[in-house]
């Protein structure tokens, strides 16, 4: 029981990145109806830019963090321009096979820059571990946990008590009402992008910060797990999205505990294909 | 011919089936990241036949094959329903499933001293009937040309019969051609059976040339390059995957001066070529160009 609560709370605390992840990939695929396969691409230089940052000016944690989500945003910004704002009047499959051409490039930019496979991310190592009761709370969990829920209250705001929300929603649900509606359709796109590479960035701290490293293998990762989590809610529901990464960290986490290691991305796969396999929205959703 | 060029042959037409086999999937409107996973059931099924059970070079790559097809038609019978995103993420999905479920597969059998077959995440080495049958590999070179082009004419004539149009139409509008008498159901699965089988074929044809296979080769980036090439030669025909598979490897290995620049570079290709041609080299119009251009030199 102990072992189930135990992983049961790492998992939720893992979740919440996922989480964010998954508000990532559905703020894009929301707003613009199409994939975009280079967002864990896009953080992944983030993270890089951050571990050097981290390495040049050991102590800094401010200009990692900095660095991180400047990076983000900038590759963001390219992801855009390129692959969705020069192909918005093609059919969505274009600009997800685009996004896989920017992957190609960003993935090779990291490998440029990088001294070795395997980057050291710095981590605030003066946070003390809480026990409650039984269960452990490691710092760098409850860092990530307490971080993604703060950026999350922040979007929610942001989108549910805003103008700007308000609009974002109006163009997700149905672009032509909107901009009937005199919303200005390219422009809350391309803010949506922004929003997303933000969110994208600063989740790329709170899981660098607690795996302490990064490889270029974090781009596929990060992109599976935010398309993972936006699915396993439906795709397009913010809500859902949150919903979904909780629920992708809480199978990952107790797979581990309970059957290992290896078992923990066939758990994850399998709730993917599962989701594909009985989701009613599957037989309905015909757009990409 | 150099040892080079044919392996550089080889390679591309092995990843030429795998490129067809997820274009088969677009003229259904289907998009599809899992086409790895056929290749790979093809290539263990392929090598098990040969290595393990001796089955001569050309009945191994045909149960691949068949088991890579069979694959589908039973994949498809949980997929086909599903559309659009949710297709692509279960595609994806199944690869990595297929890929996780081979690290723990362990099926050796003594053959001659030692044990050969499928050992988990360590592969499956020793797959040499292309050798012990004492092919050259420029014979094998020509014969998996020869197969591409066998291959490329029976999809040509399959799309211009009222099979293809029956597949185009379910990739336009499932309702409105499942309204007009379209079996949608069963279009969708039989082109499923067909892809995984194309793919299976090339996974065949690789395991041995290459003599092993591993869990690896169930690699998303194979699946997503192979959709990726239909986009690059052109959606019109066959023949668009192919010119996909031949530019990204030709230009791949020309670019070899550009070291560790070459992805930025070929990326950059790409992206540029989907702004100015968002349907491929060889799309719809230009084929219907060309081909009036050959009537009009007929006459």
């Amino acid at each position: 029981m102990v072992d189930f609560l135990q992983a049961l709370v790492d998992g939720v605390m893992l979740g919440a990145t996922y989480s964010l992840l998954g508000l990532g990939f559905t703020l894009i695929f929301g707003v613009l109806r199409r994939l975009n396969l280079a967002f864990g691409p896009t953080i992944l230089v983030g993270i890089y830019a951050g571990s050097h940052v981290g390495l040049a000016w050991p102590g800094a944690l401010w200009a990692v963090v900095a660095a991180t989500v400047v990076a983000a945003i900038l590759c963001g910004i390219y992801v855009e321009r390129c692959s969705f704002r020069a192909l918005a009047r093609q059919a969505p499959v274009v600009s997800m096979i685009s996004t896989f051409a920017v992957w190609m490039q960003l993935q090779e930019l990291v490998s440029l820059f990088e001294a070795s496979r395997t980057m050291p991310y710095p981590s605030p190592a003066w946070l003390p571990a809480l026990t409650v009761g039984p269960i452990l709370l490691r710092s760098d969990a409850l860092l990530m946990w307490s971080g993604a829920t703060a950026i999350m209250l922040a979007l929610f705001v942001l989108l549910y008590r805003t103008r700007f929300g308000t609009a974002v929603r109006a163009v997700a649900d149905s672009s032509e009402a909107a901009t009937l509606m005199g919303v200005n359709v390219s422009v809350i796109g391309a803010a949506a992008f922004l929003l997303a590479s933000t969110v994208g960035g600063l989740a790329g701290v709170l899981i660098a910060q607690s795996q302490q490293q990064v490889t270029p293998y974090f781009g596929l990762w990060a992109t599976v797990k935010g398309l993972t989590a936006m699915l396993l809610g439906g795709a397009g529901s913010l809500p859902g999205a949150v919903a979904g990464g909780v629920i992708l960290g809480v199978v990952e986490t107790q797979t581990l505990w309970h059957f290992g290691g290896q078992w923990r991305d066939l758990a994850s796969f399998a709730l993917l294909f599962l989701v594909v396999a009985l989701s009613p929205r599957a037989r309905s959703e015909p757009t990409l | 011919m150099s040892d080079y060029a044919v392996s550089l042959l080889v390679r591309i037409g092995v990843e030429a089936f795998v490129a067809l086999s997820a274009y088969l999937l677009l003229v259904i409107g289907r998009i599809s990241f899992g086409q790895q996973a056929f290749f790979v059931i093809g290539g263990y099924a392929a090598g098990i036949a040969t290595a393990l059970y001796g089955a001569p070079l050309a009945v191994g790559i045909m149960v691949g094959a068949v088991a890579a097809g069979v694959a589908g038609a039973l994949l498809s019978a949980v997929m086909a329903p599903a559309g659009g995103i949710y297709f692509a993420a279960g595609s994806l999905a199944f690869g990595e499933l297929v890929r996780v479920a081979l690290l723990s597969f362990h099926y050796q059998v003594p053959v001659g001293a030692d044990l050969t077959g499928p050992a988990g995440a360590d592969g499956f080495r020793g797959i040499r009937a292309l050798f012990t049958g004492g092919m050259s590999v420029t014979t094998y070179m020509l014969a998996v040309s020869g197969l591409l082009a066998v291959t490329s004419v029976v999809i040509v004539l399959l799309l211009s019969s009222r099979w293809g149009e029956a597949m185009r139409m379910v990739g336009e509008d499932e309702t409105a051609s499942a309204s007009l008498g379209v079996r949608v159901r069963r279009v969708a699965a039989l082109t499923m059976a067909g892809a995984g089988a194309l793919a299976g074929l090339g996974g065949g044809l690789f395991v041995h040339y290459v003599t092993y296979i591993e869990p690896g080769h169930s690699d998303v980036m194979l699946g997503v390059h192979s959709l990726a090439y239909a986009f690059i030669g052109g959606l019109g025909t066959p023949l668009g995957p192919i010119i996909g598979v031949a530019l990204d490897i030709g230009l791949l290995e020309s670019f070899r001066f550009l070291a560790g620049y070459r992805m930025i570079v070929f990326g950059g290709l790409v992206m540029g070529l989907l702004v100015v041609r968002p349907r491929g080299l060889l799309d719809e119009v230009a084929v219907h160009r060309l081909s009036r251009l050959v009537a009009w030199g007929r006459r």
